[in-house]
C-alpha cells in the first residue's frame, strides 16, 4: 500500500490540513468568538480545510448544535477582519460545527465527547485525528487533560494534539507542575503552547530577514550592535479585565512569554535548518543564556510601574487603582521594563532593554537595534551628524522594517541628516497577511510546531522572570508612578541613562 | 511613429515622473510615494488583443508583484517600426496614506523590428531583478527572433489555450523547454485547482489505501482545453506510475453539450470523477459527491500564480516532456 499521496505538489498547492476534528474547550468564551472560529472560517474560505473538517465546541452553557452555529455565524460576521462573508462557504463550514454542554470537572462530559467524536469520525471520515484546544481558565488545563486521558481520548486511531493558551503556569514550579500533568496524557511533542506573537508575519519575517540575507548576520553581534530595545506598548487600559490583570501584571502577562520569545527570535543563533526542532532548540538555547539577576541587580535593572489617572484627548481616564474590580491599594505592575544581558559570545555586554505597559501614548510593538557609531566622526557640522544607525522591526500596527542612516543634506557644504528607508510589509505587498491565529491553527493541525513554545522554553523564561517577580512582590512601591498617556515612569528612563542610553519614542 | 527608441530618454522620463509624483504628494506631510519593485514584467501582445483589459490585468498584478511593466504591442508588418510611451500607475492601499506607484512603459513594434526589441528592452529592465516575459500571442514562439527575446528573461509564460494544433503546440513548448528556457504555460496553471482537489481526495487514508487498484485514467475536454487535457492525463499517469501503479490513459474530446473538462480515475473499489459544472467543480468519490466553487480563472489569477514561481517547476517540466512524448513517441 502506498504510504504517501503521489499527487502532492508543494510548489503549487496551498498547505492544507488533514481531515480532523478540533475540539474547543471554552467555546462560549471571547477567544473562540473573536479569534478561533473567525480564523477557522477564514481557512475554510481559503479552501485550506478538508471536506470532513469538524469543530466540537464545549462549554457550560446549554446550547444545541444549531444554536452554536448561529452564535458562531454572528462571531464570524462581526470579527472576521478583511474577509468577505460567503454564505456557501459558511454553510459547508457550519455543517461541521457541533456543540456539547457540560462541566469540565464532570466525567460524563468526556464520555459524551468520546461518543460524539466516534460519530463524527464515521460520518465525516476524520481519520481519528483530533486537536483539543483549551481556551479556558489556565487553572482548568490540568483537569481537562486528565479528563481526556481518563476517557481514553488522549490516544486514538489518528493523531491527538493539545493546544494551550498562555499563561503556562504563574512561576517556574507551577509551569513544571502543569507540564507534568499534561504529560500524563500527552507527549511533549503533542503539546502546542500557543504564543500568538510568534504567529505574526513580521516575527516570522525576522527569521527570513536574518537568515535569508547574507548582509545582516555579520553585523548581528556585540561588535556592531550597541544595544537593543524591545517595546510593546498599549494605549488602552485593562478594559474590564482588572480582576484578571491584577493577578497577572505586565511582567508575567507580556514579558515572560511574548517579549522574551521575540527577544529570542532576534538574538538566537542561526539554526541548521528550518525544522521545528532546530529552530526551537536555538530559541531555547538563547532563553537559557539570559543572565539571571541577583536582587540588587534586579533593583538596578528593572522598573515596575502603574498608571495613574490623567486627561487624554479631552477625556478623563482613570488610574489602574480606580478601574472596576481593582484593589485601591493594588501593587500590580501595569508597566514593566527590564535590562537583560545574554551570556554568550555573540551578545556579551550588549543590553537588551525590554518594556511593556498599558495606557502608554500609542499602541505599538517594535524592536530597535541600535548600532555603534562610526569609529571616527569626521562630520560634525550637521544637526543629526551623530545619529546612530537604527534598524527597526515593527511588529504592529504597521508591520515593516526601517533602516535609519545618515545622508548628505542637498546643497553646498557637508551637512548630514538622518533618513529612513522603509519597507512596509502591508503596502509593499498588496496581499492580505494571514492573522496569527490562522497561521498557528494551520501549523498545529499540520503538525508543525516551529512557532510554538516548548516546555524547556517556558521554564527558561520563568527562570529569568521569577526572581524579578520575587523582588517586586517584596517591595512596596509608591504607585501610581506614571500618568496614563505617558511613556512610563521616570525610573525607566534612569535605568537606560545609567548606560548612556535613552528610550526611543516609537 | 518613430523608428528608433532611446532607452536613456525613457529612463529619464521615468525618473522625472517619480519626482513629479513625489512633489504632488508633498503637500500632505504624511503622504509620500513608495516605490516597490520585485521584477520586470515584459508583455508581448498583439495589436488585436484587448489592450485595455490587459492594462487592467497588469495593474491588478502590481500590489502582489510590484514590477516595472513593459508592454510591447505587436503590429505586424515588414517595416521596421518602434515607438514608446511612459506612464505610472499609483494606488493608495486601503487605510494607508502613502501611495504605491509602479511604472509602465508601452512599446509598439512591428514584426520586422522584433530583432531590435532586446536592445531596447534590456536597458529598460530593473537591474538585479528577474525579467518575466509573458507571451500573449502563440505565434511569437515560432518567430525567428523568439530565442533572442526569451534569452532576456528568467521565465517565459505562454498560454496554449485554444491552440489550433494542440499537438504541435505541445511539441513546440517541449522544444522550447528543452532548449533551457524556463517555461510556464497558463493551460497548466488552469489545472492547479483540479490537481489540488484530486490530491485532496487521496489525503483520506481510506481512499489512499485503494489507490493501487486504479487501472484507468480518462480525461475528456472541449477543444480549447486540448493541451490542458493531455497535461492533466499525463500528470495523473506519471504520479501513479511513480507510486508503482500502471494505468491506461485515454484523452478524448468532450461530448457535445457535456462538461468542458472531465477527469475520471477508476479501478476495483475506487471511482473518482471531477467534473466542471458551470462555476463549480463536482468531485465524486465512490458515488459520494462534494462540490466546491471553481470560477473560470482570469488572466489575473493565472498570472498571479505563475509570477510567484520564478524557478523551474519540476512537475510541469516532467509532465510537458511526457505529453510531448505521447504526441510524437519518437521525438527525442
Amino acid at each position: 500500500m502506498p504510504i504517501q499521496n503521489p499527487f502532492q505538489d508543494p510548489l503549487r498547492f496551498e498547505r492544507r490540513v488533514p481531515e480532523c476534528v478540533v475540539v474547543i474547550f471554552g467555546a462560549n468564551g471571547d477567544l473562540t468568538k473573536r479569534k478561533l472560529v473567525p480564523a477557522l472560517y477564514r481557512l475554510a474560505y481559503d479552501r485550506r480545510l478538508s471536506a470532513g473538517f469538524a469543530v466540537v465546541g464545549i462549554s457550560r452553557t446549554a446550547m444545541s448544535d444549531d444554536e452554536f452555529r448561529e452564535k458562531m455565524l454572528d462571531s464570524v460576521k462581526r470579527f472576521s477582519e478583511d474577509t468577505k462573508f460567503d454564505s456557501d462557504v459558511w454553510d459547508a463550514f457550519a455543517g461541521g460545527l457541533f456543540y456539547i454542554a457540560g462541566d469540565i470537572g464532570d466525567k460524563d462530559l468526556y464520555e459524551r465527547l468520546a461518543k460524539r467524536l466516534a460519530e463524527i469520525e464515521t460520518s465525516r471520515r476524520t481519520g481519528g485525528n483530533v486537536m483539543f484546544y483549551l481556551s479556558t481558565q489556565p487553572s482548568q488545563y490540568a483537569s481537562i487533560s486528565s479528563g481526556l486521558g481518563s476517557a481514553g481520548l488522549g490516544k486514538g486511531d489518528g493523531w491527538r494534539r493539545l493546544v494551550v493558551e498562555k499563561p503556562f503556569g504563574h512561576n517556574l514550579e507551577s509551569a513544571r507542575e502543569l507540564s507534568d500533568r499534561l504529560h500524563e496524557v500527552f507527549a511533549e511533542s503533542d503539546v502546542y503552547r500557543i504564543d500568538h506573537y510568534l504567529g505574526k508575519e513580521t516575527v516570522q519575517n525576522i527569521l527570513a530577514f536574518r537568515f535569508g540575507n547574507g548582509i545582516f548576520e555579520p553585523l548581528w553581534n556585540r561588535r556592531y550592535v550597541n544595544h537593543v530595545q524591545i517595546t510593546a506598548a498599549e494605549s488602552i487600559g485593562v478594559e474590564g479585565r482588572g480582576a484578571y490583570y491584577q493577578e497577572a501584571g505586565a511582567l508575567a502577562d507580556m514579558i515572560q512569554n511574548h517579549l522574551l520569545q521575540v527577544m529570542a527570535t532576534i538574538a538566537m543563533e542561526p539554526s541548521a535548518s528550518f525544522r521545528a526542532t532546530s529552530v526551537r532548540d536555538e530559541r531555547s538555547k538563547l532563553l537559557r543564556s539570559i543572565r539571571s539577576m541577583t536582587p540588587d541587580e534586579i533593583r538596578q535593572n528593572t522598573v515596575p510601574g502603574q498608571y495613574g489617572p490623567a486627561r487624554i484627548g479631552g477625556q478623563e481616564v482613570p488610574g489602574f487603582r480606580q478601574e472596576p474590580g481593582v484593589d485601591p491599594g493594588s501593587q500590580t505592575d501595569t508597566y514593566a521594563a527590564a535590562t537583560f544581558f545574554v551570556d554568550n559570545w555573540r551578545w556579551a555586554g550588549v543590553p537588551f532593554y525590554v518594556r511593556t505597559g498599558k495606557r502608554l501614548p500609542k499602541r505599538v510593538t517594535e524592536i530597535a537595534i541600535q548600532f555603534n557609531q562610526a569609529p571616527l566622526r569626521i562630520f560634525e557640522n550637521g544637526d543629526g551628524a551623530s545619529a546612530p544607525n537604527l534598524l527597526i522591526v515593527r511588529i504592529q500596527p504597521e508591520e515593516g522594517i526601517s533602516l535609519k542612516f545618515l545622508s548628505k543634506t542637498p546643497g553646498s557644504g557637508m551637512k548630514l541628516r538622518p533618513v529612513s528607508m522603509d519597507f512596509n510589509y502591508g503596502s509593499s505587498f498588496g496581499e492580505r497577511s494571514p492573522s496569527a491565529y490562522e497561521t498557528l491553527l494551520l501549523d498545529a493541525i499540520i503538525g508543525d510546531a516551529t512557532l510554538y513554545t516548548r516546555q524547556d522554553m517556558v521554564e527558561a523564561s520563568w527562570t529569568v522572570v521569577e526572581p524579578i517577580q520575587e523582588v517586586w512582590r517584596n517591595t512596596k512601591y509608591n504607585f501610581s508612578n506614571y500618568a496614563a498617556g505617558t511613556w512610563g515612569p521616570a525610573a525607566s528612563d534612569d535605568m537606560l541613562a545609567q548606560r548612556g542610553h535613552v528610550w526611543r519614542k516609537p | 511613429m518613430s523608428t528608433t527608441i532611446s532607452p536613456d530618454r525613457i529612463l529619464k522620463e521615468l525618473a522625472e515622473l517619480w519626482v513629479t509624483t513625489s512633489k504632488e504628494g508633498a503637500g500632505d506631510a504624511a503622504a509620500g510615494v513608495l516605490r516597490a519593485c520585485s521584477m520586470t514584467l515584459v508583455v508581448l501582445a498583439e495589436e488585436s488583443d484587448d489592450l485595455q483589459a490587459l492594462g487592467e490585468t497588469v495593474a491588478a498584478l502590481m500590489p502582489e508583484h510590484p514590477a516595472r511593466a513593459i508592454v510591447v504591442k505587436l503590429i505586424g508588418g515588414q517595416e521596421r517600426a518602434l515607438s514608446e510611451r511612459v506612464y505610472q500607475q499609483c494606488w493608495m492601499p486601503f487605510g494607508q496614506r502613502r501611495q504605491i506607484c509602479c511604472e509602465q512603459i508601452e512599446l509598439t513594434a512591428s514584426d520586422a523590428s522584433l530583432e531590435d526589441l532586446p536592445s531596447v528592452v534590456l536597458p529598460l529592465t530593473v537591474p538585479d531583478l528577474p525579467v518575466i516575459l509573458w507571451c500573449r500571442t502563440s505565434r511569437i514562439l515560432s518567430m525567428p527572433g523568439f530565442y533572442r527575446i526569451a534569452a532576456m528573461a528568467r521565465k517565459v509564460i505562454v498560454d496554449s489555450y485554444g491552440a489550433a494544433d494542440p499537438e504541435a503546440a505541445t511539441l513546440r513548448m517541449s522544444v522550447v523547454s528543452r532548449s533551457g528556457v524556463l517555461l510556464g504555460d497558463l493551460s497548466w496553471t488552469r489545472l492547479t485547482r483540479w490537481r489540488e482537489m484530486l490530491s485532496q481526495v487521496f489525503e483520506n487514508q481510506e481512499y489512499l489505501a485503494r489507490l493501487q487498484n486504479i487501472r484507468k485514467v480518462r480525461v475528456g475536454a472541449e477543444e480549447g482545453l486540448a493541451v490542458a487535457a493531455r497535461l492533466m492525463g499525463v500528470w495523473i499517469r506519471n504520479a501513479l506510475s511513480a507510486a508503482g501503479i500502471q494505468t491506461e490513459l485515454e484523452v478524448t474530446p468532450a461530448a457535445p453539450g457535456g462538461p468542458s473538462l472531465r477527469v475520471e480515475l477508476s479501478g476495483e473499489g475506487i471511482g473518482v470523477e471531477l467534473v466542471r459544472e458551470e462555476d463549480r467543480l463536482v468531485i465524486t468519490v465512490n458515488g459520494l459527491s462534494n462540490c466546491t466553487n471553481l470560477s473560470r480563472p482570469t488572466d489575473y489569477l493565472l498570472m498571479r500564480e505563475e509570477l510567484a514561481i520564478v524557478r523551474h517547476d519540476p512537475v510541469f517540466d516532467r509532465t510537458l516532456e511526457s505529453a510531448a512524448a505521447l504526441v510524437y513517441p519518437s521525438d527525442k
